[in-house]
């Protein structure tokens, strides 16, 4: 079972769980940058949660399906059309040998998933199948995909039969994003910063993080710091005034000042944020985000018992 | 017990910051082998423990490792296995060479002399696979950050700022100025240990080029 890549698209490529317990050797989390929408593509199918999946920025992708399958694409919302026909989004979808799938291009959000029955296979290292494409490793070759790859399936035992995502469990996308986020180490440095809340993405805006421009207090003197350790949802004050959101892909260590740390249970909306996008910051206490998260992952698991965030 | 002070770092880490930051490798191998946390980062300076929020509340998180560190022994981490690196000096690998040797008014060869005569020793592994903050430069070299990153430098580059070196394992963007390069391969994926490098371990390095 296996599909051919006949529209590349830009920078996909193929996530899993990410890779815990490197981060000292330099080797960052990887995996999907929308976790959860990810693990409702995979539960449609049924596929564990972090199921070996596609991620598909902007849409803009096709396949050719080389045997019947069962496939699901969520995330960001774009017009699927298999041989021609329009195809909904979060529900399974019967695809036969021959088949050519195509994805439109994303207008809200930034990613799209595809899963499928079995989930991709790839390559593992370092305990994970998630790409990495500053190292070239995991996934496909460790790298994007292109023209004609290849993409194996591994093979199911389960029939999801046919699934739709609970209406209530799909995520509206529009151009503004409200993030929780926790004070980081150093946000002392710019007391006074949520005053004024005019904070857009740039498009400088990758898996390794998403550059934040607006009225930053500025930086006194070059505020830089002893290298230290830094997580994915860490956000660094930069000299020049701009600020980074750091992504699953994001070195583990910096110097540039940690200011704030988006939530845990917020990680996942980071991955839908596109250059343009509105952001506003809401203030939260570390208990009152352990208490977020714990309720959104409860709220999840009455579909995905098995979901992490 | 080792004197140490404990923070929260966001919702989701802790920060542990001993008062001498030579017990931090040590303490982060304890950790490590606890099995508890789903990763233990070293910087500089602090020792940095993550934790699943779901799992575990931060208020519960501080409290665990308090109350671990109470019983904490440290173990001698020991010291790695010396290695020597060749450092290819000539110009294509080292951009900004000449330059920092002239700001520390010393010729290259005498600038290259300092640096290799220094006790160096590998400080950590951190911001990207394999990449190494190597300690103990001569400190009377001073070198300071590109005030525009390079968009890319090759991997094996060997930068270079007062008081330590890092050696980037990957190509990619880089802000430290470059004095050479490195000819082994620091990080390859198709090696059966990948990380050339790790944490304790001397270095010293071989001049050619130049």
């Amino acid at each position: 079972m296996s599909f051919v890549v006949t529209k590349p698209g830009l920078q996909v490529t193929l996530q899993a769980a990410p890779r815990h317990g490197l981060r000292h050797m330099g080797v960052p989390a990887s995996g999907p940058a929308d976790p959860l929408s990810m693990a409702l593509a995979n539960r449609l199918v049924g596929n564990p949660p972090d199921a070996c999946s596609l991620e598909i920025p902007f849409g803009m992708f096709s396949l050719a399906a080389q045997a019947d399958a069962k496939i699901a694409m969520t995330g960001a919302p774009v017009t699927v059309r298999i041989n021609g026909e329009a195809k909904p989004m979060h529900q399974t979808l019967s695809v036969r040998a021959g088949d050519a799938i195509e994805l439109g291009s994303a207008e809200a959000g930034a990613r799209v998933y595809i899963a499928v029955a079995g989930g991709f296979t790839g390559t593992t290292f370092l305990g994970s199948t998630s790409t990495y494409l500053p190292a070239a490793f995991g996934g496909y070759e460790g790298r994007a995909l292109k023209s004609g790859d290849v993409l194996a399936v591994s093979a199911s035992d389960v029939d999801p039969g046919h699934l739709e995502t609970p209406e209530h469990m799909r995520q509206v996308f529009s151009h503004g994003f409200a993030l929780r986020c926790v004070p980081g180490p150093d946000e002392s440095l710019i007391a006074g910063w949520d005053k004024k809340q005019d904070f857009v993405a740039s498009r400088r805006a990758d898996r390794t993080g998403i550059e934040v421009t607006g009225s930053w207090p500025r930086l006194q003197k070059t505020a830089l710091r002893p290298s230290a350790p830094i997580f994915p949802g860490g956000i660094q004050l930069t000299p020049s005034g701009a600020a980074f959101i750091l992504l699953q892909d994001a070195q583990t260590t910096g110097g540039y000042p940690h200011v704030l740390q988006v939530t845990h249970a917020d990680h996942h909306v980071l991955g839908q944020i596109r250059p343009g996008d509105r952001i506003q910051f809401l203030k939260r206490t570390p208990e009152e985000a352990a208490d977020d998260l714990r309720e959104k992952v409860a709220f999840f698991r009455s579909w995905i018992p098995d979901l992490r965030l | 017990m080792i004197d140490c002070n404990i923070s929260l770092l966001g919702d989701d880490a802790v920060c542990l910051r001993p008062a001498d930051r030579a017990h931090r490798h040590a303490l982060a191998q304890a950790l490590r082998t606890s099995g508890r946390w789903l990763d233990v980062v070293p910087g500089k300076e602090i020792v940095a423990v993550r934790f699943d929020p779901f799992m575990c509340a931060p208020s519960e998180a501080v409290a665990q490792l308090k109350d671990w560190l109470k019983s904490y022994e440290e173990q001698s981490s020991g010291t790695g296995e010396p290695i020597e690196l060749t450092l290819d000096t000539s110009s294509a690998n080292a951009p900004d060479l000449e330059a920092l040797a002239q700001q520390n008014n010393l010729s290259t060869d005498a600038f290259l002399q300092k640096v290799i005569q220094s006790d160096l020793v590998v400080d950590m592994l951190g911001f990207t696979p394999g990449f190494a903050y190597v300690d103990g430069v001569d400190k009377s070299l001073v070198a300071e950050r590109l005030s525009v990153p390079r968009v890319r430098v090759p991997a094996g580059s060997v930068g270079l700022l007062s008081g330590q070196i890092g050696l980037y394992a990957l190509g990619g963007p880089g802000g430290w100025p470059i004095i050479g390069r490195v000819h082994e391969r620091l990080f390859d994926a198709k090696r059966h240990e990948p990380f050339l490098l790790q944490a304790g371990q001397p270095i010293s390095l071989k001049l050619v080029g130049g």
